[in-house]
């Protein structure tokens, strides 16, 4: 992608996230004017940012949105809630072509036919709030004046326009008859007085007392864009049937629908009944479903299910009821799938920031103590002052220190939320294309990550959940065999676990095929014949991430692509996380993600080997162990360590490292069990250190390729610890 | 990745140029369109093939739209389940009543903007 | 001026009548309360002048010479007389 276009992506994404900011400030108080200015501004750059870069499905959508702030802000007035609504949705649909643009590089091809549909949304509901607000009587009476044979024909958008100029207009040298003359497409103009009772001899002629209503064939937004000099009341009504106009946007219109299969119900006689129920039953069930509300839909089809057998409709009136009480804006109305991006910059909430200029203070203040301190050293000070100076500022120097890294990470978090947001729309489409319903749960959105670790998120999570939905929830035919609601259920959970994000994925389907997996395993040289045999069926059940695993019988387009949940591995491991499933035949699946919650604090175990010291990644680290030496024996050309029954395979870490190897000074062995993937291992050592928490420095420059090296920090005598990779030392 | 694909619509309407444009405006979203030309002609398709939703007109020769709708809610046969969405010039509260009276899930009043159709046919077929 | 009373008793409006005519063609109708108007040479006129003639409600010779004038479907003005 040019760079071009990725600063115009940066910029506009802040920019709408600036818009959000202040038009959710609006809803709270829609009277401040601060705020407005702010949401319109920031229309106003992104509008100005679509047209550099020549997206004119954005400029225009945009202009219309801008527009309608600016009005806002001309007149003092407050926002009203459905403006600000579709202010709202009008960003999420800009949120979503800059996401395709980002996959793409292009502008998507449906942005035109999506920006006149929000345009004509943003104008309409600018009408809606005219009208509201209006300060004449104005009903819809006026729209009788239509001629109705101009406006018969069906096709085509139809625009009714009423002006009343004010009285001063002509004196301002307005002409109304000019301004009708600019409008598009005129079919018709009636002029009326607004007061009819005046006469020649009392007219004043000019004074303009004119109440003009004209009708177009011309889009509303197209009508207001050449009504810009008009002089008094403008109100534009599109012309559609009535119970139309106020159901603008689907989810409206479902709810509508949804709740006039009441009425229809109202009109049962017992001619036709089953019928009516039937119909009306299938209509209220789909129209769920369309809003996304599966759970609502089935009760609504057992409820028709249970009318039709009593021959009533109570069953069903009251579970539509209950359905609409509820109803909501569930809008799933959600973003598109968009390959990920590591940000490269990073919106940031000012007071973090301030917190980081007030440690920076803080810091500056300290370090004139600790000049003063040395210039005490140099004047012969005693040695007990002195040092009872340098421990207090070391003191100081230790809180700033540990403020200033809170500090920092603080900056670099976000909540899961911006990437599980994403996946209810996307769950939906997968279940429908492989003839699935599931339902996704997501739980705990709120916690935070490291927002490097959340955005590298979204592509392993949609490859588990696309494989829990393809080979984890079973058919519906064979989950009613099971006895199990036909509709699957998958719960996207975060959750915080002392120094980790733990993300679990858990689905009600089937359980891994763990026969299955063991069969492909061996077939595709995945592991030995004896290594299957020894395996435990949790380490067996592991092997679906090995490289080049798939238990699909048949390949879909969804998980057939070639790559397996190994990637979804390497992922987590390349952002120092660990996944671990669990599963159960018939009940279900669930894989958790354990991730650090920063990419910067490693906590790690010191461990000390031929006089160097080396660190142990804490999270693999199980616990350790002091044994005697003659529970290590040989087995084949390794060791192994019995602790408590259990066999356990033994690597001198010295050996590993190619360290020079003395013979071992004590009849005790010291172990360190750490857990690697499903297999649990022990590494001699010669010293046990402490725990500490380290920023860890990837390995970069010629030392990246070095294997069983995670990374390197500084210690606070000035020493490198090499924090190692427990994985590989395995390998 | 809509699954309107497999969603089958009955359109009835006496008048070409309806047909047409609901049939533009709903094949463009993925749906399979059958055509009627009157609620008699409508009654024959009906019973012949089971449809997601059927779009009838009211004012046709033969049979109007308010006898099929009636007549396909009486029959006591699995047809009489398929939703029904009724679209006519007439605004009327009347009009509007006497749909729902014969049986009618939903009513519009013309002129409809393709997209609208194309909207509430999706939700009637709880497609996405 | 584009407002005019001709010997006939009929007051025609032609081409183009800006917003002064709107007080002529007052003073003309005040003056002579059974004129006719004709204004099938009336290519555009301010709305002003349109707003006397739906005051005057007196009969119109039409149709109008322009077009957004012969759209104007008011009873009392597109009267093609």
């Amino acid at each position: 992608m040019d760079e071009f276009l990725e600063q115009f992506l940066l910029e506009s994404r802040d920019l709408i996230a600036q818009a959000i900011d202040d038009l959710l400030a609006l809803e709270e108080k829609p009277s401040d004017t601060e705020r407005l200015d702010g949401a319109f501004r920031a229309f106003h750059t992104l509008k100005g940012a679509a047209g550099i870069v020549d997206f004119a499905a954005m400029a225009r959508t945009l202009h219309a949105a801008e527009d309608i702030l600016a009005t806002i802000r001309s007149s003092g007035g407050a926002i009203a809630p459905g403006l600000l609504n579709e202010c709202l949705t009008c960003l999420d649909l800009t949120s979503r072509w800059l996401d395709a643009m980002q996959t793409s590089g292009v502008a998507p091809a449906t942005a035109e036919a999506e920006a006149d549909d929000m345009i004509s949304r943003l104008v309409g509901s600018r009408d809606a709030d005219e009208r509201d607000q209006a300060p004449q009587p104005q009903g819809d009476d006026w729209l009788q004046r239509l001629d109705a044979s101009a406006l018969a024909r069906f096709d085509g958008p139809r625009v009714a326009l009423r002006y009343i100029p004010s009285p001063d207009a002509f004196f301002q040298g307005h002409d109304p008859m000019a301004l009708i003359a600019g409008l598009p497409h005129v079919l018709g103009v009636d002029v009326a007085l607004t007061d009819p009772a005046v006469s020649l001899d009392s007219m004043a002629p000019f004074s303009c007392g004119l109440d003009i209503v004209v009708w177009m064939a011309a889009s509303a937004v197209d009508v207001r864009a050449a009504l810009t000099g008009a002089v008094g009341l403008t109100e534009i009504r599109e012309l559609a049937a009535p119970g139309v106009t106020q159901a603008e946007s689907d989810t409206s219109k479902a709810a509508l629908l949804l709740e006039s299969q009441l009425l229809v119900l109202q009109d049962a006689g017992s001619d036709g009944l089953s019928g009516r129920l039937a119909s009306a039953g299938r209509t209220a069930v789909h129209a769920l479903i369309h809003l996304g509300r599966d759970e609502a839909a089935i009760v609504v089809d057992q409820a028709t299910a249970k009318a039709l057998v009593e021959r009533r409709t109570s069953p069903l009136v009251e579970a539509i009821e209950r359905a609409l009480t509820r109803a909501g804006p569930a809008s799933v109305r959600d973003d598109a799938p968009a390959r990920v991006h590591v940000p490269r910059a990073l919106r940031v909430d000012m007071s973090r920031i301030d917190a980081l200029v007030k440690l920076t203070g803080e810091l500056i203040v300290l370090k004139n103590a600790i000049g003063h301190a040395a210039k005490l050293s140099q004047e012969n000070t005693q040695p007990a002052v002195l040092a009872a100076s340098l421990r207090d500022q070391h003191a100081q120097f230790d809180r700033l220190a540990t403020e200033l890294q809170t500090a920092v990470l603080r900056i670099r978090v976000l909540p899961l939320r911006s990437v599980f947001r994403r996946f209810p729309r996307l769950v939906r489409e997968i279940a429908g294309s492989v003839g699935k319903t599931v339902r996704l749960v997501t739980e705990g959105d709120d916690t935070e990550a490291d927002a490097m670790i959340v955005e590298a998120l979204f592509e392993p999570l949609l490859h588990i959940l696309r494989n829990a939905i393809d080979h984890g929830i079973e058919s519906p035919e064979r989950r009613a065999a099971a006895g199990k609601p036909a509709m699957g259920t998958v719960v996207l959970r975060a959750r915080r676990e002392s120094d980790s994000v733990v993300i679990d994925v858990e689905d009600d389907g089937a359980g891994v095929d763990l026969a299955r997996v063991r069969a492909v395993a061996a077939q595709r040289r995945i592991a030995g014949a004896d290594a299957l045999a020894a395996m435990t069926d949790a380490e067996a059940a592991h092997l679906i991430f090995a490289a080049g695993f798939s238990t699909a019988t048949t390949v879909t387009d969804l998980s057939g692509r070639g790559v397996g949940l190994d990637s979804v591995k390497a992922a987590v491991e390349r952002l120092g996380g660990r996944i671990a499933l669990e599963t159960r035949p018939g009940i279900g699946t669930s894989i958790a993600l354990m991730l650090p919650f920063s990419l910067m604090m490693t906590p790690v175990m010191t461990v000390e080997v031929a006089g160097q010291a080396f660190g142990l990644p804490l999270d693999s680290v199980l616990e350790t162990a002091i044994v005697k030496r003659n529970l290590v024996v040989p087995i084949g050309s390794g060791h192994a360590v019995v602790l408590r029954d259990r066999t356990v395979p033994l690597i001198d870490l010295t050996q590993a490292l190619g360290l020079p190897h003395h013979p071992p000074a004590s009849d005790q062995a010291r172990i360190v069990l750490m857990s690697i993937g499903p297999k649990v291992a022990g590494l001699e050592v010669d010293r046990l250190g402490e725990r500490m928490d380290v920023m860890l420095k990837p390995m970069d420059g010629l030392l990246a390729g070095v294997s069983g090296v995670a990374g390197t920090t500084l210690l606070g005598d000035g020493r490198v610890l090499i924090v190692l990779n427990a994985e590989e030392l395995f390998d | 990745m809509t699954d309107a694909a497999k969603k089958q619509i009955l359109v009835v309407d006496d008048a070409a140029l309806v047909r047409t444009y609901y049939r533009a405006a709903l094949e463009a979203r993925g749906f399979k369109v059958e055509e009627a030309l009157n609620g008699l002609e409508g009654l024959e398709k009906i019973l012949l093939q089971s449809f997601d939703l059927a779009i009838v007109d009211v004012n046709m020769p033969q049979m109007d739209g308010i006898t099929f709708v009636r007549t396909v809610r009486a029959m006591e046969l699995p047809v009489s389940s398929t939703p029904i969405l009724m679209i006519s010039t007439e605004a009327g509260p009347q009009d509007i009543a006497a749909a729902r009276q014969a049986g009618a899930n939903y009513y519009l009043v013309k002129p409809i903007k393709q997209d609208t159709l194309a909207e509430f046919a999706a939700i009637f077929c709880g497609a996405h | 001026m584009t407002a005019v009373l001709h010997d006939s008793g009929i007051i025609t409006l032609s081409g183009a009548c800006p917003v002064d005519d709107a007080e002529t063609l007052l003073q003309l109708l005040l003056a002579n309360p059974t004129a006719e108007i004709d204004w099938r040479d009336c290519t555009a006129a301010h709305a002003a002048v349109i707003q006397v003639l739906l005051v005057a409600k007196r009969p119109l010779r039409g149709p109008p010479a322009g077009p957004l004038l012969t759209r104007i479907v008011t009873p009392t003005i597109s009267s093609s007389g």
